[in-house]
């Protein structure tokens, strides 16, 4: 509240790769909380596919497939490489929709065991509200790059 | 999986949780002092971890041991890694950070619990 602006930021015009832009501040938090479901959601998808693949591949490989892309997001955002956090986000995004919706509406063999299933209702919807948390805060942070980053008040 | 032990565990994040949620209301980020904290409940866990070992190899439990092992291990590592994390930030998100990672180490104690058979 009293210091909005990272006093350890190492860097003044982070629009461009340079670190932590995206991994300082409330970055810190949502790069945590990347990092925790790339851990969850890996570790199941391992644990699937290494054990009962032949149950259900295509919900398995799927499962192992959103662990990597989460890893993939969080050492993007941790490092401020915006286009492949871009990317791994979009993708995140567009799987928790759509897999959400083909368990939801249960067409075919749709798997009912991957983090995106039901939108992610095992993780407390967690999958689902991230995407979009992290599209914006690319958003933001690009935009405050851009604009000779002034302390906004959005920086809470 | 010894449950006087599993309390314990619960105990020491949840306090660890308050502790750090504290700094969030103060706007103070992570100190020193709450890295021992997080020491004291890594402790907790590494003993619980030789303890469950054990129970295990003299058959405590019919969970798979890969699924028993994959938790005891990310429980043993979120602390150490969020800690790292969260203490190189000097704002308060540190301690959002310490506070959300303690959380989930208590959470995973109780998934733990439920590989383990206890509630079955």
């Amino acid at each position: 509240m009293t210091d909005p602006t990272a006093p350890a930021a190492p860097d003044p015009t982070p629009a461009r790769g340079t670190s932590a832009a995206t991994a300082t501040g409330p970055g810190r938090l949502l790069v945590a909380v990347y990092g925790v479901l790339a851990i969850a959601a890996t570790a199941r998808g391992l644990y699937q596919v290494a054990t009962k693949l032949d149950e259900a591949p295509l919900a398995y490989v799927l499962s192992l497939f959103a662990g990597i892309v989460y890893v993939v997001a969080t050492i993007a955002l941790a490092k401020g490489w915006r286009t492949l956090a871009w990317v791994a986000v979009g993708i995140e995004l567009v799987g928790v929709l759509t897999v959400g919706t083909l368990s939801v509406a249960d067409v075919g063999e749709f798997p009912d065991q991957t983090v995106w299933s039901g939108y992610g209702q095992g993780y407390g919807y967690v999958p689902l509200v991230l995407p979009f948390l992290g599209l914006w805060w690319l958003w933001h942070t690009g935009r405050a790059g851009r604009t000779a980053q002034e302390p906004t008040a959005a920086d809470l | 999986m010894i449950v006087p032990l599993a309390v314990l565990v619960v105990a020491l994040s949840v306090a660890l949780a308050a502790w750090a949620a504290w700094y969030v209301i103060r706007d103070r980020a992570v100190v020193l002092r709450q890295l021992w904290g997080g020491a004291v409940v890594e402790g907790a866990l590494v003993v619980q971890a030789v303890v469950a070992g054990v129970l295990a190899a003299g058959g405590g439990t019919d969970a798979s041991g890969v699924l028993l092992w994959g938790y005891v291990a990310a429980q043993l590592v979120i602390l150490p890694l969020a800690a790292a994390w969260a203490f190189a930030e000097r704002t308060r998100w540190s301690s959002v950070v310490l506070a959300g990672a303690a959380l989930v180490v208590a959470f995973l104690e109780f998934r733990l619990l439920q590989v383990w058979g206890t509630f079955a």
